[in-house]
């Protein structure tokens, strides 16, 4: 048992175990597509496996405090990046000034075999938002507003954006460059009940000269609008994206393929029904990330680093306690004062 | 940005460089076949490349603030700012070394070359500022920055000293650095500051990933940068493991630690602006 408890955890092993995740990074380098993640966890697992073996079995190891720390540390950190893996959850999604976080919306979701987040806890309103820019379009701040419930009937206001997501039941909300105008129209059919609805156009100012979309109103036909807004994009100098102060002039393609405009408010007759563009609003694309080992991870991390500078101090005691001997014997030729220290 | 701006940071930044360039002839200069020279070049001349490379550190902290008044932000941006932060910051902790451990000041002719080939890249580049990201103004850029440059500046002396190891292996040379200790003490001596190296790259590391996780909304995504930082991490971890491990020759650990350097230094200069990873913000 002992016996080949040391030859899994042979140092020679843990080598090769390097070179393989060195290849595995190596062949993850930038994340090309196809590259499986395999390549990653197949050293991993016996990196860990012949970690475990040798904190166990190798005295070098694991009678100096400082270096088993720093080594648990290793082992955690794999195994809580496994665990995040296995827990986490990834996704989209897109949400219109005044509208409410539905899990139904989301998008791109990725999510590992074991999550099991209080997702449906998670409750929040979408407010306006600004993006500063800056000459050559490149993007500042961002200042997303959103409200959450304080319990009572009350809502708590947060601005969120760039570097500050908005965590919510360990889920974690952060804006991102997909961003745009919504135009608020309501279908107001010849029998039935209206319908009011948001249109995302695309992300603004990305495509800043395809601002087209369709909506079709159920059980009406589709409908096909334009955007035409003054948002005082300029590349050349400092300006700010504020869709909630920003005009725009709705487009309707309308029978005969007559284009007509529409303003805030005004009313187009359509086959069917009317249509009447309520006004200009907004939609903020999030990414949802959601990983519940991240504190443990940070506090594993900073386990290792602890016991790795701990060792270092030790290692660097018996340094100057050698290099004070050295000193005692500086009469005798440099060339004996060999012998590696370990 | 600031088109037709003066570049008030560019004479404190020739200054510095000029205060290098004569520490570093002066370390040369201070370089003696004979033993008893040696003994007393060192005990003229050394205080002045101490003098002059702490000048020279002076001077460009001075470029560096010169730069951030005119710009508005810290050095973090684009390639020019960040050689100049680095051209201060390999130095302070250098000087430092030479400072307080004075046995190992012949190194300077092997470091202070090293510092040069940023020095001269500098003068290479425009000085024009980039725009600021967003996502730059977290507190944890600062510890990630800060941790990075001890671990480059640590794997520099280390550098350093292996230098002198492989400088040693030519006859020609060997006889320059006798009045230092033997090969097995700087070789000692310069995997402590390997470990060192690995601590503070460490450090780096995490303090990456949590800026990341705020930032993009991930700790780890093995975009370029990350998977160049994290395969200089493991080498310089295997190379630690590969020396404990087995005998090796003290000439081919000290190519190790020079190929360590190297690595690190084209993963600082080389990767992001090679990559246009995520931290670039346009649109
Ligand atoms: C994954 C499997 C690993 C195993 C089985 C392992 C095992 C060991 C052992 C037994 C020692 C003591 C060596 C001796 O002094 O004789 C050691 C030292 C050390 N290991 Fe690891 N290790 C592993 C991974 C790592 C990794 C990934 C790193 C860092 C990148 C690392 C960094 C170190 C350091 C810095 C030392 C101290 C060396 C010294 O003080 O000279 N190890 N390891």
């Amino acid at each position: 048992m002992m016996k080949r408890l040391r030859q899994l955890a042979s140092l020679r092993l843990t080598l090769v175990g390097m070179g393989l995740l060195g290849v595995g990074a190596a062949l993850s380098y930038d994340n090309p597509v196809g590259t499986p993640v395999w390549v990653l966890v197949v050293p991993l697992a016996l990196l860990s496996v012949n970690l475990f073996a040798a904190i166990l079995s190798n005295p070098h190891i694991n009678r100096r405090g400082g270096l088993l720390l720093f080594h648990v540390g290793l082992l955690l950190i794999v195994v809580l990046a496994a665990v995040g893996r296995l827990t986490r959850m990834e996704g989209r999604i897109e949400l219109t000034e005044g509208s409410a976080f539905a899990v139904e919306d989301l998008t791109e979701v990725r999510q590992g075999p074991w999550h099991a987040g209080a997702l449906d806890r998670v409750e929040f309103v979408q407010g306006p938002y600004t993006v500063d820019y800056t000459v050559g379009m490149a993007r500042g701040p961002t200042r997303s507003k959103v409200m959450i419930p304080a319990g009572q009937g009350d809502w708590e206001r947060r601005t969120v954006g760039d570097d500050t997501p908005l965590v919510l039941e360990g889920y974690r909300f952060y804006t991102t460059f997909n961003k745009g105008f919504a135009p608020i129209l309501t279908w107001l059919p010849d029998h039935g009940a209206p319908v009011t609805g948001s249109v995302h156009m695309p992300p603004y100012p990305l495509f800043e000269h395809r601002q087209a979309n369709r909506w079709t109103p159920a059980g009406a036909d589709e409908i096909r609008v334009w955007l035409q807004i003054e948002a005082g994009m300029n590349p050349e100098a400092d300006w700010r994206l504020d869709p909630a102060n920003t005009p725009g002039v709705l487009v309707v393609r309308a029978a005969g393929d007559r284009r007509v405009e529409l303003r805030p408010g005004e009313s187009l007759r359509l086959d069917g029904g009317t249509l009447r563009y309520e006004r200009l609003s907004s939609w903020m694309g999030y990414k949802l990330y959601y990983d519940p080992t991240l504190h443990w991870l940070f506090i594993a991390s900073m386990i290792a680093i602890f016991g790795l500078a701990a060792h270092f101090w030790r290692k660097f005691g018996a340094v100057q306690a050698y290099a004070a001997a050295q000193e005692a014997a500086k009469n005798k030729p440099s060339d004996e004062m060999g012998g590696r220290a370990a | 940005m600031n088109e037709g701006a003066v570049i008030t940071e560019l004479p404190w930044l020739y200054a510095g460089l000029g205060a290098y360039a004569l520490a570093t002839f002066l370390s040369f200069k201070a370089l003696a076949r004979d033993g008893a020279a040696a003994a007393t070049l060192s005990r003229t001349h050394e205080p002045f490349v101490l003098g002059l490379s702490a000048a020279g550190v002076l001077l460009l902290a001075v470029a560096l603030a010169e730069r951030w008044l005119r710009i508005g932000h810290g050095p973090f941006v684009n390639l020019f700012e960040l050689l100049v932060s680095q051209l201060f910051s390999l130095g302070l902790v250098y000087t430092v070394v030479y400072w307080r451990l004075p046995v190992l000041r012949p190194t300077a002719v092997v470091v202070f070359p090293a510092i040069w080939i940023l020095g001269v890249w500098v003068l290479l580049l425009d000085p024009a500022g980039a725009p600021y990201p967003p996502t730059y103004h977290n507190k944890w850029l600062w510890a990630h920055v800060g941790f990075g440059k001890f671990f480059l500046a640590f794997c520099l002396v280390g550098s350093g000293l292996a230098g002198i190891i492989l400088l040693r292996g030519s006859r020609l040379l060997a006889s320059l650095f006798r009045h230092m200790p033997a090969d097995s003490i700087l070789d000692t001596v310069a995997w402590r500051f390997m470990l060192l190296a690995l601590v503070f790259d460490s450090l780096m590391l995490v303090a990456g990933a949590v800026w990341a996780q705020d930032a993009w909304g991930r700790y780890w995504a093995w975009d370029a940068l990350e998977t160049s930082a994290f395969l200089n991490w493991l080498l310089l971890g295997a190379s630690i493991h590969a020396r404990a491990t087995y005998r090796i020759s003290m000439r081919v650990t000290s190519i190790l630690i020079v190929v360590i350097f190297v690595f690190a230094f084209l993963t600082y200069f080389g990767t992001p602006f090679y990559s246009e990873a995520a931290h670039k913000g346009v649109i």
